[in-house]
Protein backbone atom coordinates (compact mmCIF):
# COMPACT_ATOMS: atom_id res chain seq x y z
CA UNK A 1 0.00 0.00 0.00
CA UNK A 2 1.51 3.11 -1.02
CA UNK A 3 0.92 4.75 2.38
CA UNK A 4 2.36 2.36 4.28
CA UNK A 5 6.10 2.62 2.36
CA UNK A 6 5.51 6.66 2.20
CA UNK A 7 6.83 7.71 4.75
CA UNK A 8 9.66 5.69 5.36
CA UNK A 9 10.29 6.91 1.52
CA UNK A 10 10.31 10.23 2.53
CA UNK A 11 12.61 9.95 5.23
CA UNK A 12 15.23 8.48 3.37
CA UNK A 13 15.06 10.77 0.09
CA UNK A 14 15.00 13.26 1.79
CA UNK A 15 17.95 12.34 4.68
CA UNK A 16 16.77 13.12 7.40
CA UNK A 17 15.77 11.19 10.64
CA UNK A 18 12.10 10.38 10.16
CA UNK A 19 9.08 12.02 8.87
CA UNK A 20 5.25 11.94 9.36
CA UNK A 21 1.94 13.03 6.99
CA UNK A 22 -0.42 15.16 9.40
CA UNK A 23 -4.24 15.25 8.00
CA UNK A 24 -5.82 18.08 8.47
CA UNK A 25 -8.60 19.36 6.58
CA UNK A 26 -11.83 20.42 7.41
CA UNK A 27 -14.37 17.23 7.25
CA UNK A 28 -11.65 15.18 6.65
CA UNK A 29 -10.53 12.84 9.57
CA UNK A 30 -7.92 14.21 11.37
CA UNK A 31 -4.65 11.77 12.18
CA UNK A 32 -1.36 10.93 10.89
CA UNK A 33 -1.54 9.07 7.50
CA UNK A 34 1.74 7.47 8.16
CA UNK A 35 4.85 8.15 10.47
CA UNK A 36 8.33 6.68 9.71
CA UNK A 37 8.54 6.08 13.66
CA UNK A 38 7.28 6.45 17.42
CA UNK A 39 9.28 10.58 17.03
CA UNK A 40 7.48 11.49 14.17
CA UNK A 41 4.21 9.84 16.04
CA UNK A 42 4.89 12.12 18.48
CA UNK A 43 5.84 15.28 16.35
CA UNK A 44 2.53 14.83 14.92
CA UNK A 45 0.85 14.24 18.57
CA UNK A 46 1.85 17.31 20.07
CA UNK A 47 0.61 19.29 17.02
CA UNK A 48 -2.30 18.04 17.15
CA UNK A 49 -2.54 18.60 20.88
CA UNK A 50 -1.44 21.83 21.20
CA UNK A 51 -2.55 23.44 17.80
CA UNK A 52 1.08 24.96 17.71
CA UNK A 53 4.10 23.73 15.36
CA UNK A 54 5.81 23.83 12.25
CA UNK A 55 3.13 21.80 10.57
CA UNK A 56 0.67 23.80 11.86
CA UNK A 57 2.00 27.28 10.39
CA UNK A 58 3.00 25.39 7.57
CA UNK A 59 -0.67 24.17 7.00
CA UNK A 60 -1.92 27.64 7.76
CA UNK A 61 0.53 29.73 5.61
CA UNK A 62 0.79 27.35 2.67
CA UNK A 63 4.40 27.78 3.07
CA UNK A 64 7.58 25.68 3.92
CA UNK A 65 8.23 26.36 7.91
CA UNK A 66 11.74 25.18 8.40
CA UNK A 67 13.60 25.38 12.15
CA UNK A 68 16.95 24.06 12.07
CA UNK A 69 17.33 25.01 15.41
CA UNK A 70 14.35 23.63 17.52
CA UNK A 71 16.10 23.69 21.12
CA UNK A 72 17.46 27.64 20.18
CA UNK A 73 14.79 29.49 18.14
CA UNK A 74 12.35 26.82 17.88
CA UNK A 75 11.73 27.23 21.70
CA UNK A 76 11.08 30.87 20.88
CA UNK A 77 8.68 30.16 17.99
CA UNK A 78 7.07 27.07 19.73
CA UNK A 79 7.41 27.41 23.49
CA UNK A 80 5.05 24.23 24.52
CA UNK A 81 5.54 22.29 20.77
CA UNK A 82 9.85 22.29 21.30
CA UNK A 83 9.68 21.33 25.18
CA UNK A 84 8.68 17.25 24.46
CA UNK A 85 10.04 17.17 20.88
CA UNK A 86 13.61 18.23 21.93
CA UNK A 87 13.48 15.41 24.73
CA UNK A 88 12.57 13.36 22.82
CA UNK A 89 15.75 14.15 20.82
CA UNK A 90 14.86 16.15 18.02
CA UNK A 91 17.63 19.04 16.63
CA UNK A 92 15.40 20.26 13.83
CA UNK A 93 11.85 20.05 12.14
CA UNK A 94 10.75 21.65 8.76
CA UNK A 95 6.71 21.42 7.60
CA UNK A 96 5.58 21.01 3.99
CA UNK A 97 2.50 22.34 3.03
CA UNK A 98 0.45 19.73 1.65
CA UNK A 99 -2.35 21.57 -0.76
CA UNK A 100 -3.56 21.19 -4.35
CA UNK A 101 -4.22 24.71 -5.00
CA UNK A 102 -7.00 25.87 -2.48
CA UNK A 103 -7.51 22.59 -1.14
CA UNK A 104 -5.22 22.34 1.89
CA UNK A 105 -4.95 18.90 2.71
CA UNK A 106 -2.24 18.62 5.61
CA UNK A 107 1.65 18.89 6.07
CA UNK A 108 4.57 16.53 5.06
CA UNK A 109 6.80 16.78 8.90
CA UNK A 110 10.54 16.00 8.56
CA UNK A 111 12.61 16.04 11.46
CA UNK A 112 17.06 15.40 12.37
CA UNK A 113 18.47 14.28 15.31
CA UNK A 114 20.84 16.99 14.69
CA UNK A 115 20.26 20.83 14.13
CA UNK A 116 20.99 22.24 10.48
CA UNK A 117 19.15 23.09 7.52
CA UNK A 118 17.68 21.10 4.68
CA UNK A 119 20.14 21.08 1.78
CA UNK A 120 18.77 23.27 -1.52
CA UNK A 121 18.82 19.08 -2.86
CA UNK A 122 16.80 18.16 0.32
CA UNK A 123 14.17 20.58 0.02
CA UNK A 124 13.65 20.50 -3.79
CA UNK A 125 13.28 16.69 -2.80
CA UNK A 126 10.58 17.48 0.18
CA UNK A 127 8.90 19.59 -2.49
CA UNK A 128 8.33 16.81 -4.81
CA UNK A 129 7.54 14.36 -1.96
CA UNK A 130 4.73 16.87 -0.90
CA UNK A 131 2.81 16.64 -4.28
CA UNK A 132 3.14 12.86 -4.48
CA UNK A 133 1.62 12.78 -0.61
CA UNK A 134 -1.08 15.17 -1.00
CA UNK A 135 -1.86 13.04 -4.00
CA UNK A 136 -2.15 10.28 -2.02
CA UNK A 137 -4.35 11.59 0.90
CA UNK A 138 -6.90 12.99 -2.36
CA UNK A 139 -6.72 8.96 -3.64
CA UNK A 140 -6.92 7.79 -0.29
CA UNK A 141 -10.10 9.56 0.68
CA UNK A 142 -11.76 8.37 -3.07
CA UNK A 143 -10.44 5.04 -1.81
CA UNK A 144 -8.67 3.94 -4.88
CA UNK A 145 -8.23 0.62 -5.37
CA UNK A 146 -4.64 -0.70 -5.26
CA UNK A 147 -3.18 -1.01 -9.27
CA UNK A 148 -2.18 0.39 -12.63
CA UNK A 149 -5.17 2.99 -13.09
CA UNK A 150 -4.43 5.00 -9.15
CA UNK A 151 -0.66 4.88 -10.46
CA UNK A 152 -1.35 6.87 -13.26
CA UNK A 153 -3.32 8.74 -11.33
CA UNK A 154 -0.97 9.92 -9.00
CA UNK A 155 1.54 10.40 -11.09
CA UNK A 156 -0.59 12.65 -14.00
CA UNK A 157 -3.71 14.35 -11.87
CA UNK A 158 -2.71 17.74 -11.61
CA UNK A 159 -1.00 18.43 -14.68
CA UNK A 160 -4.34 18.84 -16.31
CA UNK A 161 -5.90 22.47 -15.66
CA UNK A 162 -9.55 21.12 -16.78
CA UNK A 163 -9.48 18.84 -13.58
CA UNK A 164 -9.39 21.79 -11.51
CA UNK A 165 -11.77 23.52 -13.30
CA UNK A 166 -14.03 20.77 -13.21
CA UNK A 167 -13.35 20.69 -9.11
CA UNK A 168 -14.62 23.95 -8.63
CA UNK A 169 -17.73 23.26 -10.94
CA UNK A 170 -18.34 20.08 -8.30
CA UNK A 171 -17.94 22.18 -5.40
CA UNK A 172 -20.60 24.86 -5.95
CA UNK A 173 -22.89 21.98 -7.71
CA UNK A 174 -22.75 20.12 -4.27
CA UNK A 175 -22.16 22.96 -2.28
CA UNK A 176 -18.59 21.46 -0.43
CA UNK A 177 -15.33 22.69 -0.68
CA UNK A 178 -12.90 22.15 -3.28
CA UNK A 179 -10.77 19.43 -1.82
CA UNK A 180 -14.04 17.72 -1.63
CA UNK A 181 -15.03 17.80 -4.92
CA UNK A 182 -11.11 16.61 -6.07
CA UNK A 183 -11.94 13.88 -4.11
CA UNK A 184 -15.26 12.87 -5.74
CA UNK A 185 -13.94 13.83 -9.21
CA UNK A 186 -11.39 10.94 -8.54
CA UNK A 187 -14.08 8.36 -6.75
CA UNK A 188 -16.11 8.55 -9.42
CA UNK A 189 -13.52 7.85 -12.01
CA UNK A 190 -12.51 5.12 -10.13
CA UNK A 191 -15.83 3.78 -9.82
CA UNK A 192 -16.74 4.50 -13.54
CA UNK A 193 -13.22 3.04 -14.72
CA UNK A 194 -13.33 6.20 -16.54
CA UNK A 195 -9.76 8.65 -16.82
CA UNK A 196 -10.03 11.18 -14.52
CA UNK A 197 -9.12 14.21 -17.43
CA UNK A 198 -12.29 12.30 -19.25
CA UNK A 199 -14.76 13.18 -16.50
CA UNK A 200 -13.18 16.42 -16.10
CA UNK A 201 -14.07 17.07 -19.24
CA UNK A 202 -17.58 15.73 -19.62
CA UNK A 203 -18.43 18.03 -16.10
CA UNK A 204 -16.24 21.50 -18.14
CA UNK A 205 -18.51 20.80 -21.08
CA UNK A 206 -21.54 20.28 -19.04
CA UNK A 207 -22.15 16.55 -20.02
CA UNK A 208 -22.08 15.83 -16.92
CA UNK A 209 -23.58 16.89 -13.26
CA UNK A 210 -22.37 16.10 -10.13
CA UNK A 211 -25.88 16.94 -8.20
CA UNK A 212 -27.92 15.12 -10.19
CA UNK A 213 -28.51 11.43 -11.11
CA UNK A 214 -25.36 11.27 -13.51
CA UNK A 215 -23.10 10.36 -10.36
CA UNK A 216 -24.07 7.68 -8.36
CA UNK A 217 -21.54 6.78 -6.41
CA UNK A 218 -22.47 7.98 -3.17
CA UNK B 1 3.34 51.95 -32.95
CA UNK B 2 6.32 51.39 -33.56
CA UNK B 3 7.86 47.71 -32.62
CA UNK B 4 10.76 49.16 -30.66
CA UNK B 5 8.86 51.52 -29.00
CA UNK B 6 5.86 49.22 -28.19
CA UNK B 7 8.72 46.81 -26.35
CA UNK B 8 10.25 49.95 -24.51
CA UNK B 9 6.82 50.48 -23.45
CA UNK B 10 6.15 46.89 -22.26
CA UNK B 11 9.42 46.61 -20.69
CA UNK B 12 8.42 50.02 -18.65
CA UNK B 13 5.02 48.73 -17.71
CA UNK B 14 6.34 45.57 -16.64
CA UNK B 15 9.35 47.09 -15.19
CA UNK B 16 6.75 49.50 -12.99
CA UNK B 17 4.97 46.64 -11.49
CA UNK B 18 8.28 45.24 -9.97
CA UNK B 19 8.79 47.95 -7.67
CA UNK B 20 6.01 47.60 -5.45
CA UNK B 21 3.75 45.01 -3.85
CA UNK B 22 2.61 43.33 -7.05
CA UNK B 23 0.10 40.81 -8.19
CA UNK B 24 2.48 38.37 -9.85
CA UNK B 25 -0.34 36.24 -11.62
CA UNK B 26 -2.27 38.91 -13.60
CA UNK B 27 2.01 40.30 -14.55
CA UNK B 28 2.26 37.24 -16.38
CA UNK B 29 -0.92 36.28 -17.73
CA UNK B 30 -0.37 40.58 -19.03
CA UNK B 31 3.23 39.72 -20.16
CA UNK B 32 1.70 36.72 -22.66
CA UNK B 33 -0.63 39.51 -23.83
CA UNK B 34 2.35 42.15 -24.65
CA UNK B 35 4.25 39.27 -25.96
CA UNK B 36 1.01 39.00 -28.77
CA UNK B 37 1.23 42.59 -29.68
CA UNK B 38 4.78 43.35 -29.26
CA UNK B 39 6.19 40.31 -31.27
CA UNK B 40 2.38 39.75 -33.88
CA UNK B 41 2.30 36.20 -32.42
CA UNK B 42 -0.78 34.84 -32.86
CA UNK B 43 -0.69 33.03 -29.15
CA UNK B 44 2.09 33.41 -26.36
CA UNK B 45 2.18 30.85 -22.76
CA UNK B 46 4.42 30.57 -19.96
CA UNK B 47 5.65 27.43 -18.70
CA UNK B 48 7.32 26.61 -15.17
CA UNK B 49 9.17 23.96 -13.88
CA UNK B 50 7.32 22.10 -11.12
CA UNK B 51 9.00 20.87 -8.11
CA UNK B 52 9.42 17.34 -9.86
CA UNK B 53 11.03 18.97 -13.13
CA UNK B 54 8.08 18.65 -15.07
CA UNK B 55 6.71 21.71 -16.77
CA UNK B 56 3.16 23.58 -16.27
CA UNK B 57 1.39 26.06 -17.54
CA UNK B 58 1.67 29.16 -15.80
CA UNK B 59 0.04 32.26 -17.93
CA UNK B 60 -1.12 32.11 -21.34
CA UNK B 61 -2.11 34.68 -23.60
CA UNK B 62 -6.00 33.03 -24.40
CA UNK B 63 -7.83 31.03 -21.99
CA UNK B 64 -9.06 29.03 -25.00
CA UNK B 65 -8.68 25.27 -24.07
CA UNK B 66 -7.32 23.77 -27.16
CA UNK B 67 -4.39 26.37 -26.11
CA UNK B 68 -3.96 25.23 -22.73
CA UNK B 69 -3.99 21.58 -23.97
CA UNK B 70 -1.25 22.34 -26.41
CA UNK B 71 1.01 23.89 -23.78
CA UNK B 72 0.15 20.82 -21.30
CA UNK B 73 1.38 18.77 -23.84
CA UNK B 74 4.65 19.97 -23.62
CA UNK B 75 5.22 18.26 -20.42
CA UNK B 76 6.34 15.50 -22.65
CA UNK B 77 7.26 16.54 -25.74
CA UNK B 78 7.44 19.62 -27.96
CA UNK B 79 9.69 22.65 -28.48
CA UNK B 80 9.76 23.88 -24.48
CA UNK B 81 10.65 20.88 -23.63
CA UNK B 82 13.59 20.94 -25.69
CA UNK B 83 14.17 24.20 -24.45
CA UNK B 84 14.43 23.93 -20.72
CA UNK B 85 16.89 20.39 -20.94
CA UNK B 86 19.04 22.14 -23.42
CA UNK B 87 18.19 25.96 -21.74
CA UNK B 88 18.19 27.40 -25.28
CA UNK B 89 16.10 28.68 -27.40
CA UNK B 90 14.03 27.06 -29.93
CA UNK B 91 13.33 28.96 -33.35
CA UNK B 92 11.06 29.00 -36.14
CA UNK B 93 10.30 25.54 -35.77
CA UNK B 94 8.04 24.53 -38.75
CA UNK B 95 5.33 22.74 -37.95
CA UNK B 96 4.51 21.83 -41.60
CA UNK B 97 4.92 17.65 -42.85
CA UNK B 98 6.10 14.91 -40.45
CA UNK B 99 8.11 16.27 -37.43
CA UNK B 100 10.19 14.12 -36.26
CA UNK B 101 10.80 15.66 -32.83
CA UNK B 102 7.23 16.46 -31.41
CA UNK B 103 4.78 14.04 -33.78
CA UNK B 104 2.03 14.56 -31.33
CA UNK B 105 2.61 18.00 -30.99
CA UNK B 106 3.20 18.89 -33.99
CA UNK B 107 -0.26 17.49 -34.87
CA UNK B 108 -2.19 19.09 -32.68
CA UNK B 109 -0.86 22.26 -33.00
CA UNK B 110 -0.95 22.23 -36.97
CA UNK B 111 -4.29 21.43 -36.26
CA UNK B 112 -5.27 24.20 -33.83
CA UNK B 113 -3.57 26.40 -37.27
CA UNK B 114 -0.38 27.67 -36.43
CA UNK B 115 2.82 26.58 -38.30
CA UNK B 116 5.50 27.94 -36.24
CA UNK B 117 6.39 27.56 -33.04
CA UNK B 118 9.36 29.08 -30.82
CA UNK B 119 10.38 28.52 -27.07
CA UNK B 120 13.03 30.69 -25.14
CA UNK B 121 14.47 30.06 -21.86
CA UNK B 122 13.45 31.58 -18.65
CA UNK B 123 16.66 31.42 -17.22
CA UNK B 124 18.06 32.77 -13.62
CA UNK B 125 21.65 32.42 -12.71
CA UNK B 126 22.15 29.79 -14.69
CA UNK B 127 19.05 27.60 -13.57
CA UNK B 128 16.59 27.28 -16.05
CA UNK B 129 13.21 27.43 -14.46
CA UNK B 130 10.51 27.38 -17.53
CA UNK B 131 10.01 28.41 -21.04
CA UNK B 132 8.48 31.10 -23.04
CA UNK B 133 6.23 30.03 -25.66
CA UNK B 134 5.25 31.48 -28.74
CA UNK B 135 2.97 30.51 -31.55
CA UNK B 136 2.82 31.91 -34.98
CA UNK B 137 0.30 31.10 -38.43
CA UNK B 138 3.06 31.61 -40.83
CA UNK B 139 6.19 30.34 -40.33
CA UNK B 140 9.58 32.01 -41.14
CA UNK B 141 8.45 34.63 -38.66
CA UNK B 142 11.18 35.21 -36.22
CA UNK B 143 14.06 37.44 -36.96
CA UNK B 144 16.87 38.08 -34.66
CA UNK B 145 15.35 41.50 -33.52
CA UNK B 146 12.27 39.40 -32.92
CA UNK B 147 14.21 36.85 -30.97
CA UNK B 148 16.15 39.35 -28.80
CA UNK B 149 12.73 40.95 -27.91
CA UNK B 150 11.20 37.95 -26.93
CA UNK B 151 14.35 37.04 -24.79
CA UNK B 152 14.08 40.20 -23.16
CA UNK B 153 10.29 39.34 -22.10
CA UNK B 154 11.24 36.09 -20.90
CA UNK B 155 13.91 37.44 -18.45
CA UNK B 156 11.15 40.49 -17.28
CA UNK B 157 9.16 37.15 -16.51
CA UNK B 158 11.56 35.50 -14.91
CA UNK B 159 12.21 38.20 -12.55
CA UNK B 160 8.77 38.42 -11.85
CA UNK B 161 8.71 35.35 -10.61
CA UNK B 162 11.28 35.71 -8.19
CA UNK B 163 9.49 38.93 -6.85
CA UNK B 164 12.87 41.31 -7.92
CA UNK B 165 15.08 39.66 -5.56
CA UNK B 166 18.80 38.32 -6.03
CA UNK B 167 17.42 35.06 -5.46
CA UNK B 168 20.69 33.24 -5.34
CA UNK B 169 19.17 30.65 -2.90
CA UNK B 170 18.00 27.63 -4.54
CA UNK B 171 15.32 26.88 -1.46
CA UNK B 172 13.76 30.34 -2.31
CA UNK B 173 14.33 29.85 -5.77
CA UNK B 174 11.81 26.47 -6.18
CA UNK B 175 9.54 27.94 -3.16
CA UNK B 176 8.60 30.56 -5.40
CA UNK B 177 8.38 28.47 -9.05
CA UNK B 178 6.25 25.84 -6.63
CA UNK B 179 3.73 28.68 -5.09
CA UNK B 180 3.31 30.80 -8.43
CA UNK B 181 2.07 27.22 -10.00
CA UNK B 182 -0.36 26.53 -7.16
CA UNK B 183 -1.52 29.98 -7.73
CA UNK B 184 -2.44 29.05 -11.00
CA UNK B 185 -4.59 26.12 -9.61
CA UNK B 186 -6.28 28.10 -7.25
CA UNK B 187 -7.32 30.59 -10.35
CA UNK B 188 -8.07 27.22 -12.70
CA UNK B 189 -10.50 26.11 -9.38
CA UNK B 190 -11.75 29.92 -8.93
CA UNK B 191 -12.94 30.02 -12.84
CA UNK B 192 -14.60 26.44 -12.07
CA UNK B 193 -17.02 27.70 -9.46
CA UNK B 194 -17.93 31.33 -11.16
CA UNK B 195 -18.36 29.02 -14.27
CA UNK B 196 -20.93 27.41 -12.88
CA UNK B 197 -21.92 29.40 -10.20
CA UNK B 198 -22.92 32.30 -13.05
CA UNK B 199 -23.12 29.26 -15.91
CA UNK B 200 -20.94 30.93 -18.11
CA UNK B 201 -17.62 29.22 -19.42
CA UNK B 202 -14.44 29.26 -18.68
CA UNK B 203 -13.47 32.10 -20.90
CA UNK B 204 -15.93 34.40 -19.51
CA UNK B 205 -15.30 33.27 -15.95
CA UNK B 206 -11.74 33.90 -16.18
CA UNK B 207 -12.72 37.39 -17.45
CA UNK B 208 -14.98 38.43 -14.69
CA UNK B 209 -12.04 37.19 -11.98
CA UNK B 210 -9.91 39.45 -13.92
CA UNK B 211 -12.49 42.36 -14.15
CA UNK B 212 -13.18 42.13 -10.23
CA UNK B 213 -9.62 42.20 -9.74
CA UNK B 214 -8.88 45.53 -11.71
CA UNK B 215 -12.17 47.52 -10.38
CA UNK B 216 -11.44 46.25 -6.71
CA UNK B 217 -7.74 47.15 -6.83
CA UNK B 218 -6.98 43.33 -5.82
CA UNK B 219 -4.33 40.58 -6.62
CA UNK B 220 -5.54 38.01 -8.75
CA UNK B 221 -4.18 34.88 -6.71
CA UNK B 222 -5.85 37.22 -3.14
CA UNK B 223 -9.19 37.37 -4.93
CA UNK B 224 -8.85 33.68 -6.58
CA UNK B 225 -7.92 32.06 -2.96
CA UNK B 226 -11.30 34.14 -1.39
CA UNK B 227 -13.47 32.83 -4.42
CA UNK B 228 -11.95 29.21 -3.34
CA UNK B 229 -12.58 29.66 -0.25
CA UNK B 230 -15.84 31.08 -0.12
CA UNK B 231 -15.46 34.50 1.19
CA UNK B 232 -16.77 36.00 -1.80
CA UNK B 233 -20.43 36.31 -3.63
CA UNK B 234 -19.89 34.65 -6.84
CA UNK B 235 -23.28 35.56 -8.34
CA UNK B 236 -22.28 39.40 -8.29
CA UNK B 237 -18.43 39.22 -9.47
CA UNK B 238 -17.24 40.57 -11.80
CA UNK B 239 -21.08 41.86 -12.86
CA UNK B 240 -20.84 45.96 -14.14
Amino acid sequence: MLTDRLCGTCAVLTGVSGAGIMLMADDMAYGSLCTSGPTSVLIGQVQYTLGEGPCVDAHRQGRPVLEPDLAGAGSDRWAAFAEPVVAAGVGAVFGFPLRVGAARLGALNLYRDQPGDLSGDQHADALVLADVAAEAILLLHARAPAGPQADELARSADIHLVVHQAAGMVAVQLGINVGHALVRLRAHAFAYDRALRDVAEDVVARRMRFDTSDDQDE
Amino acid sequence: MARETMLARALVELADTLVSDFDVADLLIVLTDRCVDVLDVAAAGIMLAAPAGDLRVMASSSEEMRLLELFELQSQEGPCLDCYNTGEPVVNADLGGDDPRWPQFAQRATAAGFRSVHALPMRLRGAIVGALNLFHVDTGQMRPADVAAAQALADVATIAILQHRAATEAKLLNEQLNEALNTRIVIEQAKGMIAQRQGVDMEAAFTALRDHARTHNRRLADLARDVTEGRQDLATLGQP
